[in-house]
């Protein structure tokens, strides 16, 4: 399969090479390590029988939960456009764009990419991608560490648990020390005192609960302290919510997905980074400059390529090298689809359905942890376990939200929600809870 | 010449720019529409939240698809053309695949979402851990890492976890060869061991007497490909294993040249403890300019329990979520590049047995046949079977005509083919590394020996300006020191520099 030679074809190659058969490949490997027989694998599947095969295993999966979970991954509208753009064949089936003359238009679009999340987030220097939002902060955490010498890390507690495992395993223990800090009513406490010893101040735009606030008097006492703040935001926010530039931020890292990729199970996702240009030169990952080919004409190249692994090797700034790149050519169509007025309601309107359906849950009884201070994404008590909840609310076609603790339920709202979603969901959520 | 990669990796049309997506924009235009507001609007005063609309281009939906449309078209693809690019197993992307992963039931689902109403995704993790185990002689796998780099991040982890329980903290050595890929290095440097270069051979292996002096109980592991970056089979590989092994050091292998050896032989019974496989690469998932990839990592039965987690259990039908007990922790926020993997398993399940028992032997094939024509124009750096791939030097025409292995890749580039890997493996002068794959044909392999041949003949004419090459794309040879001095890096920066110069 996929193998286009003809017995006419080997025969050719088979002369050229004075061989006689595909055995004769491997005189060379000794033979305790030949595979005998074959492996132990399944015949082959024609299209059609692969269609029902997986077709099967995918109706395994219940279909069409409407989606009240949001954690770093949102159910924001894709358009087709985007999807189709994206998946054209050119950017889907090319290399990293090492060669830029055959590359100008991954090269243009990643350039774009890079321009349009400084422009969101009000940086100076994007790269072109990481893996996603968890591995992005890791990433943003090293340069903080690179840049200050330090070794001590301050880091709100309000992240994704996930999302502070990878930190947690990405950032070596022995040297470096995490020091997580707990929210005071979600929010991070405005009188923490930092110290001279720490290298970042890493916080994330709004909290993993849902609760933001205004960061920059924070930024300004770390920075006072020669500290690398890390602003770790929700891109599809932006529209609606300051940015991380306006607060004074010097790396902000975001998970991209809600930008330009479907939920994918979390996988492929993006992650984005942007910061300004004192630190370009220990930015992670590829990056993309503007620039002119021998006759004066507008090219776009890989740059500051001197950071990298495959040439500094032990001495790179990351290991990084397959990057998100779809994915980020995604993020570029997308935010470019929607303009400043469609993320403005890709924002404001996710923030007003929530409000709504905050209500709705006072109004029948149940308790809001952080009612005044969240956006689009809150915790409310549950009467019943968490895992009941979730379990009753799937099986009636609701992805309820996230299990925050045994009795709390993080629930996001996205623009994408209807008003009869949202008094659906009430209705049952009230029912189990109310047995 | 018949193999058509030339006229179709052509612009279409002429040669001028293609504006931004911002010169392109214009107040008052959109492409986006949303519904209106079915709940009651209330007024939000909250600190987070700012006044003024984000700064986003403004352009029609037409605008909008021309543009990206039109910048596809200034692109090189593996559905446009041949990528003889060695190291990066740039094979057919089955058009199949792109269906699959499109089913609502596997692409919109939340990564949160219960595993009671994901079990169809379970299911493709644990029936492709059966597969990659089975093609790598491991017995169990975790797909965590998004990427090569991130697979080999992990295998030592666990390399340095494992060591840990072992209280062999002093093992802090990891040995890896001099024509390494450049994450072998970086990566060991990131999991907190010092890196130690072994040599190659004249023959083009690892130096076993060089590797036998370095080897002592500080050695924590070996990481190497096999076959090596050469495109050379390591014969002396259960020498290799069993020197690291009498040391109590692990041996990892770094899957970028899997490709070669699927159905041919298997890194476990080489004697590997941890494999890495590229998804992207052996696997057929598309490489979508630079990513995503996918970089799951295998490993023997005693090193299960420290693999990055939760990792899929089945029981009875049933799949779940399990966190093994000394797990190295997370790679990545969720379950890893997830439609990757969902597009490897198709790609394994086209090919079924017949397939994959085969695999590597075509891939083989093809690179030995290239290499034999190749030849005949171009000296290669090892006298030696070659495996899925192999290296070819100019350092012959650079001692007699100043051309250089990347002059004759730009050359190339201009025939229609995408250039060949240059200068790697580090350890072979003016090198060009070539790896076919076992999807082109012979038309395509005959065709890409001609043009090399007609590129030497070409270059080495007197008052020839290699400069001048690539000719015929819609640009030329990019002056990289502007971008690299004055970080012109979003737009406006360059306009800016224009103004100040």
């Amino acid at each position: 399969m996929f193998v286009p030679h003809s017995n006419i074809d080997l025969n050719i190659i088979f002369e050229e090479l004075k061989i006689s058969s595909l055995d004769d490949l491997f005189a060379h490997i000794p033979d305790e390590l030949l595979i005998n027989n074959g492996l132990d694998v399944e015949d082959s599947l024609s299209e059609l029988e692969a269609t029902d095969y997986f077709e099967d295993i995918a109706s395994l999966n219940t279909s069409s939960l409407t989606c009240f979970a949001g954690g770093g991954h949102y159910d924001v509208y894709l358009p087709p456009t985007v999807k189709s753009l994206t998946m054209r064949p050119e950017f889907m089936t090319s290399y990293t764009p090492y060669q830029a003359e055959i590359s100008q238009g991954i090269l243009q679009v990643l350039f774009e990419f890079q321009s349009l999340v400084c422009d969101l987030t009000e940086m100076e220097l994007a790269n072109a991608s990481l893996y996603d939002g968890a591995t992005s902060i890791a990433e943003a955490i090293s340069v903080a560490i690179n840049k200050t010498k330090r070794d001590n890390i301050v880091i709100s507690s309000g992240f994704n648990p996930n999302s502070k495992q990878v930190i947690n395993t990405l950032i070596d223990s022995k040297k470096f020390n995490l020091q997580y800090v707990e929210l005071e009513n979600y929010l991070f406490p405005e009188d923490y005192q930092f110290t001279d010893e720490d290298a970042a101040f890493v916080v994330s735009f709004p909290h993993y609960e849902g609760s933001a606030q205004d960061l920059t008097e924070l930024v300004k006492k770390a920075q006072d302290m020669g500290i690398i703040t890390v602003c770790y935001v929700d891109p599809s926010m932006l529209g609606v919510l300051k940015t991380p530039g306006s607060m004074g931020f010097d790396i902000v890292v975001a998970e991209g997905q809600s930008i330009g990729t479907p939920l994918s199970f979390g996988g492929p996702t993006v992650g984005w980074f942007a910061t300004k240009k004192d630190l370009a030169r220990l930015v992670p990952g590829r990056i993309i400059g503007e620039t002119i080919d021998n006759n004066h004409k507008k090219t776009y190249v890989m740059t500051l390529r001197a950071r990298e692994q495959d040439i500094r090797r032990e001495k790179a700034s990351s290991n990084i090298c397959t990057n998100q790149t779809l994915n980020a050519i995604g993020s570029a169509i997308h935010l470019s689809w929607m303009g400043p007025e469609g993320i403005y309601q890709v924002g404001y309107q996710a923030i007003q359905k929530a409000t709504y359906m905050k209500n709705e849950f006072k109004k029948s009884g149940f308790n809001l942890k952080n009612d005044e201070s969240s956006l689009r994404e809150f915790l409310v008590e549950t009467k019943v376990p968490v895992s009941n909840v979730l379990t009753y609310m799937g099986s009636n076609g609701f992805l309820a939200g996230i299990k925050y603790s045994d009795n709390e339920l993080l629930v996001a709202v996205t623009e994408k929600r209807t008003k009869k979603e949202i008094d659906d969901y009430l209705k049952l959520f009230t029912e189990v809870n109310n047995g | 010449m018949v193999s058509g990669g030339n006229a179709s990796s052509l612009p279409l049309v002429g040669g001028s720019a293609e504006p931004t997506i911002r010169e392109l924009s214009r107040p008052g235009r959109r492409a986006s529409k949303y519904p209106k507001l079915d709940v009651p609007e209330v007024d939000l005063n909250h600190p987070a939240i700012k006044n003024e609309k984000a700064p986003l281009p403004e352009v029609s939906e037409h605008d909008l698809v021309m543009h990206y449309s039109r910048l596809a078209h200034r692109n090189f693809a593996v559905d446009l053309g041949f990528y003889p690019l060695g190291s990066c197993t740039m094979k057919y992307n089955p058009r199949f695949a792109d269906y699959v992963a499109s089913i609502s039931n596997f692409s919109n689902t939340h990564p949160a979402t219960p595993a009671e109403f994901t079990q169809g995704s379970l299911k493709i993790l644990n029936i492709l851990e059966s597969y990659l185990v089975e093609i790598t002689g491991m017995d169990h796998a975790s797909f965590q890492p998004p990427a090569g780099a991130s697979g080999e991040l992990t295998g030592l982890l666990i390399i340095k976890k494992y060591l840990e329980q072992q209280k062999l903290e002093h093992k802090v050595d990891i040995i890896v060869p001099d024509s390494a890929h450049g994450t072998n290095p970086a990566s060991a440097k990131m999991a907190g061991f010092n890196v130690v270069e072994v040599a190659t051979d004249e023959r083009g292996m690892v130096n076993i007497e060089d590797l036998r002096s370095l080897v002592n109980e500080n050695t924590a592991g070996l990481m190497l490909t096999n076959p090596n970056t050469g495109g050379l089979f390591e014969e002396e590989i259960l020498t290799i294993s069993n020197i690291i092994h009498d040391a109590g050091g692990l041996l990892y292998y770094d899957g970028a040249n899997l490709n070669a050896i699927v159905g041919v032989c298997r890194p476990g019974d080489m004697g590997f403890d941890i494999v890495h496989s590229n998804l992207h690469k052996t696997f057929a998932t598309p490489h979508g300019g630079g990513g995503p990839g996918s970089g799951p990592v295998a490993v023997k039965d005693f090193l299960r329990e420290y693999l990055p987690g939760p990792i899929v259990t089945k029981d009875n039908e049933k799949y779940d979520w399990y966190k093994p007990k000394f797990s190295i922790g997370r790679m990545h926020g969720y379950h890893g590049n997830f439609l990757v993997a969902l597009r490897a398993l198709v790609y394994m399940k086209l090919l079924g047995k017949e397939g994959l028992d085969t695999l590597g032997a075509y891939a083989v094939l093809n690179a030995r046949y290239l290499s034999s024509k190749v030849s005949k124009y171009l000296p290669l750096a090892y006298d030696e079977p070659c495996m899925h791939e192999f290296v070819a030097t100019v350092k012959d025409l650079k001692k007699s005509h100043k051309i250089k292995a990347y002059d004759v890749g730009k050359a190339l580039l201009d025939k229609g083919f995408h250039s060949p890997t240059i200068y790697f493996p580090l350890i072979v002068e003016e090198a060009l590394m070539f790896e076919p794959t076992e999807t082109q044909t012979v038309e395509t392999l005959d065709d890409l020996a001609e043009s090399i041949k007609l590129i030497v003949e070409e270059l080495s004419a007197p008052g020839v300006n290699l400069a001048d090459y690539p000719k015929n794309l819609p640009v030329g040879r990019p002056n990289e020191l502007i971008p690299a001095k004055h970080l012109t890096v979003h737009w406006g920066d360059f306009e800016l520099l224009e103004l100040t110069e």
